[in-house]
């Protein structure tokens, strides 16, 4: 058998097939190299995102769990914590060395703990209250402050256009 | 489809070329001088040959790689343009003797830098994939070799070349195939790590550390070769701008190798001393899973100060990162830190003597200082559970302002008869008790000296609470020794 970062990822692989949490479904895109998963986010019900489907895809490092996975997502996403090219800025991605944003605790940042389900659950609460204080997406951050209903139309759009209407 | 247009015009151009010299001049030599005496030809003769390689690389990709994968090809491009562009300013340094055999020889050293950095891709690729064929194994072993033969052979050559004819661009060349000599040495290394890895079921702990030693020796060595050819490069022609960048890679590659193997050395270090193995009552009262593998633990466990138990390799690899507990983040180097003052305390004793008059002694010390100074501060933050009971009388006496009038008399009842704990307890302030009112006024106002007095106050007051976390710390290990 080969490497811990392997196994811990064909374990964790397991554990979301066997009992997946709500909403989120995650995997290798393909099962000879499990170092590049796909995971597909449904918009949590009760926001501008309710009914998307959100297709991601999460990279991860040789030395996982010692470094965070990237998640980057494939479709288009008007958030305030996505990066206009898809990726997603959130603390629990982030190795406690760095701090892009300046204001994060090392104590929300990436440990062995976390893991592919954490990180979706957290995008998916990330999804439903953006954190527009730390905007990876500035226009997205102003508009969520300051134009709900503008937002809403955007975060609809990309809802219908992420299920290919 | 372009490269295939391209590659068609160019067989298309030359076909051409010859046919028109060979129309025009009817036979084979006067053929061969027309084309080399016209420009136009040439240049389509060049592209050819360019085309020729870029096919032939396909070729060799084919025979040894296979189909590359998405992040193989992004790397190659990546590097690449950064070879391509050190490649022309390697040109302009040897502008007197450029010529076609010249480019050749630089088209075909990228050429071959390209297969080593597709060989390193795929060897890093086995620690990835769970599944790893003999045709892989075969492709890596042959691919390597012949890599490492024609390095060999490039770099025998450059110095032969070197010796008769004095130092010319083969220098470069000599140069430039002993670094890649380097990297088939630490792809080889790897890949036999790996292999012998694949062969257990459980993965293969030291490996990490095998890694990091080659990593940090070939660090070692390409970066006293990039000075080498520094060196004789600004002796006998100029500057040589273009290996700057892989100079200072390099470098900066062996300072991390470096700094990973300290880091390495402590984790291993304060495994083995400072963390207690988990035993099996410990075991079996947590959920039993290791929290970075996400696997079952039976042995080779190690328990933290906050009482959370991991795998000792894993544990060990975290470290290397960041010496927090994963769990709950607490800073475990807090434990061993030497106190500011005095020079290189010793480590914790692996075997404390028995401590159950030790700690009787140890608290008898203290009980009296803990009546002088009963002013009630909140207890400091401390994580561990296991010391909750004796934090505060430590750390109230200490860092509670209110003590600074007077201070409990340090040094002698602290320290435990029987040399309990060879902590040296840091220099206590050098009178905290009579503040005068020139002191006082001293530490105010805006000159250096009134900042000087005040930063020493301070630095009193961080010694002091130096010497609080330290007891705490030694109270913490006498309780889990207890316990």
């Amino acid at each position: 058998m080969a490497g811990s970062a392997l196994k811990r990822l064909m374990a964790e692989y397991k554990q979301l097939t066997l009992n997946p949490p709500e909403g989120i479904i995650a995997g290798p895109v393909n099962e000879e190299n499990f170092f590049e998963w796909e995971a597909l986010i449904m918009g949590p019900e009760g926001t501008c995102f309710e009914g998307g489907i959100f297709p991601a895809r999460l990279t991860f490092p040789s030395d996982y769990p010692l470094s965070p996975p990237k998640m980057k997502f494939t479709c288009e996403i008007f958030h305030p914590n996505i990066y206009p090219d898809g990726r997603v800025c959130i603390s629990i991605l982030h190795a406690p060395g760095d701090d892009p944003m300046g204001y994060e605790t090392s104590a929300e940042r990436w440990s062995p703990v976390q893991s592919v389900e954490k990180i979706l659950l957290s995008v998916v609460s990330m999804l439903a209250e953006p954190n527009d204080e730390s905007a990876a997406n500035v226009d997205a951050a102003k508009t969520w402050r300051e134009d709900k209903t503008k937002f809403q139309e955007v975060a609809e759009r990309t809802v219908r256009k992420s299920l290919g209407l | 489809m372009k490269a295939f247009l391209i590659t068609g015009a160019s067989f298309l151009l030359s076909g051409m070329v010859l046919f028109n010299a060979y129309y025009q001049k009817k036979q084979f030599y006067p053929s061969v001088v027309y084309i080399t005496k016209s420009n136009p030809s040439m240049a389509v003769l060049y592209l050819q040959a360019f085309v020729f390689i870029v096919l032939l690389g396909k070729v060799m990709r084919k025979i040894f790689f296979g189909q590359l994968r998405a992040a193989e090809t992004e790397h190659l491009i990546e590097k690449s343009w950064y070879a391509v562009t050190e490649t022309c300013l390697a040109f302009t340094v040897f502008r007197d003797d450029f010529s076609p055999r010249f480019v050749a020889m630089f088209t075909f050293l990228l050429f071959l830098k390209c297969f080593h950095w597709l060989a390193e891709d795929r060897v890093d690729y086995m620690e990835r994939s769970p599944v790893i064929s003999l045709i892989f194994h075969s492709r890596v072993l042959s691919l390597l070799s012949s890599l490492a033969v024609v390095d060999l052979y490039f770099i025998n050559h450059a110095y032969y070349s070197t010796l008769l004819r004095g130092a010319s661009v083969q220098l470069v060349f000599g140069f430039e195939y002993a670094i890649l000599l380097t990297v088939v040495f630490m792809t080889l290394f790897k890949y036999i790590l790996h292999s012998i890895d694949l062969q257990s079921i459980n993965p293969w702990e030291s490996k990490a550390v095998y890694l990091l030693y080659t990593e940090l020796f070939m660090g070692l060595i390409r970066v006293i070769l990039y000075i080498f050819f520094m060196f004789i490069m600004i002796k006998v022609h100029t500057f040589p701008l273009f290996a700057v960048r892989p100079m200072y890679l390099a470098m900066r590659s062996f300072k991390k190798a470096l700094h990973d193997v300290i880091m390495s050395r402590r984790a291993i270090r304060n495994m083995n001393t400072l963390y207690p193995d988990a035993t099996a009552e410990d075991l079996a009262s947590s959920d039993n899973v290791c929290i970075i593998c996400r696997e079952e633990m039976d042995t080779n466990c190690k328990k933290l100060p906050c009482n959370h138990i991991f795998h000792t390799s894993c544990l060990r690899t975290w470290f290397q990162r960041q010496q927090t507990c994963p769990t709950c983040r607490m800073d475990v180097l807090r434990l061993p830190r030497p106190a500011p003052t005095p020079p290189a305390p010793p480590a914790q004793p692996q075997q404390p003597p028995p401590f159950p008059q030790a700690f009787q002694q140890f608290q008898y010390g203290w009980l009296p200082q803990h009546q002088q100074a009963p002013a009630a501060a909140p207890p400091s933050g401390s994580t561990s559970s296991a010391s909750t009971t004796t934090t505060p009388s430590t750390t109230t006496p200490l860092s509670s302002p209110g003590t600074m009038g007077a201070p409990p008399p340090f040094i002698p009842p602290m320290m435990p008869p029987n040399s309990f704990m060879p902590f040296v307890y840091p220099q206590p302030p050098s009178s905290m008790s009579g503040l005068s009112r020139e002191d006082l006024l001293n530490m105010e106002g805006e000159e250096r000296q009134n900042i000087e007095a005040r930063i020493h106050w301070l630095r009193d007051i961080q010694s002091l609470l130096d010497g609080a976390m330290l007891l705490i710390n030694q109270y913490n290990t006498v309780a889990s020794q207890m316990r």
